[in-house]
């Protein structure tokens, strides 16, 4: 990345220091590289930069009629919206849903990789290793929707094979309500979300491990440190960096899930009128309000509400990153 | 050799024990699926199927086969797939190619633009307002015009380019060659590591995506496989019911149980397929992701 900046640093002095003249000589000769980059640059517009505008309809009464127009032309009501959603009767449940479900799956997702890159590491027959850490990726490749199928598969009402199996051994004697009971809701979304991604993100714990010096271990089986010893004194602070930046990726992206995303998927698929209690989050509820019920200018404010926090949160680990390690993303 | 310790042999012992576990836990879900699809659902429905099919049955695929609604669904899932993971890879590698030009003017500024984009959002109901703007709503350019630049893969295809000798260009270039000629005949076919990469992960995100649909569409024509699944699941959140409402008439051995899965284990099974050659790249993808900025 530094190279490339002072590669392209580079190229804009000696353009500047160009006479004007050579600037359009210049530009003329690339004119087809321009266009392609300009083919991308109105794509951003579109997509990208155009939204930011439609921000303003949270603080605006707009009708979907009116088009992107009505974004401008929309009479202002300041923050009536969001006082709206402060007074619904489900703010708190939704606020809570959201910041605890984010912040469980934190807690439990963010370790698990380091934790199975640690146990593979520990391996030393190959095939073996390949075999478990192939199959364990797996499930990051396929959508989400089938993920919910599985749970339903296996775990609803007395017909789940984990139910029947649990009853079957006298562990319980009624089915657990996995996906109707709202107690089971969080816990649902996290050991999902572990089974999902975990595999995934062991890819990267393990290129760190790959990259700590033998010589390490070596020193330290001398020093009479057994197994343990030498994965508490020798791998782990070998990853340190690695883990430390993964930890901020995911407190940037916390709302949305953390390093495993999906928030909004897990609440909208294993959510349900059932455990809607525990399942509705900022962005279900946006969804529903929004698209399912027109009220465009009211979701719009509870999204821009999430994104406030989200930048806040990015803001914030980014610096905390600083201080107590001097590695920070930006 | 030396002698194993004794906590040697403990910790490889609860290692080899716990990895399995993990090995099982992933595995097994998807080999229940694939059995469960292979035998008769009323079969199924009785319970106690677990390592092989009971009553094998190629119905449940025979009927998925014969549903129109399903094989339009698996249809516009693949029309998708194809149509978007080539028009994602076409406009990414040929905006990666103007941005990686040397010299160019503004250069700069462009990379700190998408750079900026990759960051952005308006949220949900703004990108909608744009949609429906731009009368993308209910039309399947909904699935493949929004994806058409992925910023990620523009960033690494930028980086990519930029590796390659210049002199391939250049010479091409003074036998006349035009930029586009060199886009095409000669940029793309030393790419194709690149370009394999970028198809494979467009491809996937494409065939997974399921949101857009929800989001986006209300026509029953153009929902995707996995849109679809959502309906049956929902439906066959309560299974053993037996056979019963459309598919009951047709063959009483299928349940809507049976047809679920069948169809979990069509939208699984591309992936499966492709899966080596994903394998093959994307431990540089993570690591890329993982660390970029």
């Amino acid at each position: 990345m530094n190279a490339e900046t002072k590669r392209l640093n580079g190229t804009s002095v000696s353009s500047d220091s160009a006479a004007s003249r050579s600037i359009w000589k210049q530009l003329g000769r690339q004119k087809y590289p321009q266009l392609f980059v300009w083919i991308g640059i109105a794509y951003l517009c579109v997509f990208h930069f155009l939204p930011l505008f439609g921000i303003l309809m949270a603080f605006k009464d707009y009708s979907v009629t009116d088009g992107i127009r009505g974004i401008f032309t929309a009479p202002w009501v300041g923050f009536r919206y969001f006082e709206e959603f402060y007074h619904d009767y489900q703010f708190g449940s939704i606020v809570r849903n959201t910041l605890a479900l984010s912040l469980l799956k934190l807690i439990f997702t963010f370790p698990m990789p380091i934790l199975f890159a640690l146990m593979l590491n520990e391996v030393k027959v190959r095939w073996f290793k390949r075999t478990v850490q192939t199959v364990s990726y797996l499930p990051h490749f396929i959508s989400w929707v089938v993920v919910y199928g599985l749970v339903v598969v296996f775990m609803s009402g007395e017909s789940g094979m984990i139910n029947h199996i649990l009853m079957s051994v006298g562990i319980i004697k009624e089915p657990i309500g996995f996906l109707t009971s709202p107690n089971n809701f969080w816990g649902l979304a996290v050991g999902s979300a572990i089974w999902k991604e975990m595999g995934w993100w062991t890819i990267i714990f393990l290129a760190a491990l790959s990259g700590i010096d033998p010589a390490q271990y070596e020193a330290a089986q001398i020093d009479g440190a057994g197994r343990l010893s030498r994965i508490w004194h020798v791998t782990l602070p070998g990853i340190k960096g690695t883990i430390v930046v993964v930890l901020i990726l995911a407190l940037g992206s916390l709302l949305g899930g953390g390093l495993v995303g999906s928030n909004f998927e897990q609440a909208f698929l294993l959510g349900n009128p059932l455990n809607a209690d525990k399942s509705e989050i900022l962005q279900t509820y946006a969804f529903r309000m929004g698209l399912a019920q027109g009220r465009y200018s009211f979701a719009t404010a509870i999204d821009l509400m999430q994104s406030v926090i989200s930048i806040a949160l990015i803001l914030g680990s980014n610096f905390a990153a600083k201080k107590t390690t001097k590695t920070g993303l930006f | 050799m030396r002698s194993k310790s004794l906590e040697d042999r403990l910790v490889d012992g609860v290692n080899y024990v716990l990895l399995i576990a993990v090995f099982i836990a992933t595995f097994y879900p998807f080999w229940y699926l694939l059995i469960v699809s292979f035998n008769e659902g009323m079969d199924t429905a009785l319970g106690g199927i677990y390592l092989w099919p009971r009553q094998f049955t190629v119905e449940n695929y025979s009927t998925f086969l014969n549903d129109p609604s399903w094989i339009k669904a698996f249809g516009v899932s693949v029309a998708r797939t194809v149509v978007g993971a080539c028009l994602g890879l076409f406009v990414t590698s040929l905006v990666a190619y103007g941005l990686a030009t040397k010299q160019l003017v503004l250069q700069k500024f462009y990379y700190m633009l998408f750079i900026v984009g990759m960051y952005v959002s308006g949220g949900l109901i703004p990108y909608y307002v744009i949609l429906r703007q731009l009368h993308l709503l209910n039309t399947f350019y909904v699935y493949v015009v929004p994806t058409m630049l992925n910023l990620f893969f523009l960033i690494i295809a930028v980086s990519f380019f930029r590796e390659l000798p210049p002199e391939m260009e250049e010479s091409a270039k003074m036998d006349g060659a035009n930029e586009w000629t060199v886009f095409a005949r000669i940029i793309l076919p030393v790419s194709k590591p690149l370009l394999a990469t970028m198809a494979l992960f467009l491809g996937v995100g494409q065939w997974n995506s399921w949101l857009d649909s929800a989001y986006f569409v209300q026509s029953d024509n153009l929902r995707t496989l996995t849109f679809r699944m959502i309906d049956i699941i929902n439906k066959g959140n309560v299974p053993l019911s037996g056979p019963s409402g459309d598919y009951a008439s047709k063959v009483a051995q299928v349940t809507p149980f049976s047809l679920q899965v069948t169809a979990m284990v069509i939208a699984v099974l591309p992936i499966v397929c492709v899966y080596p050659f994903l394998q093959k790249y994307f431990v540089k993808g993570a690591t890329i992701g993982a660390v970029k900025g």
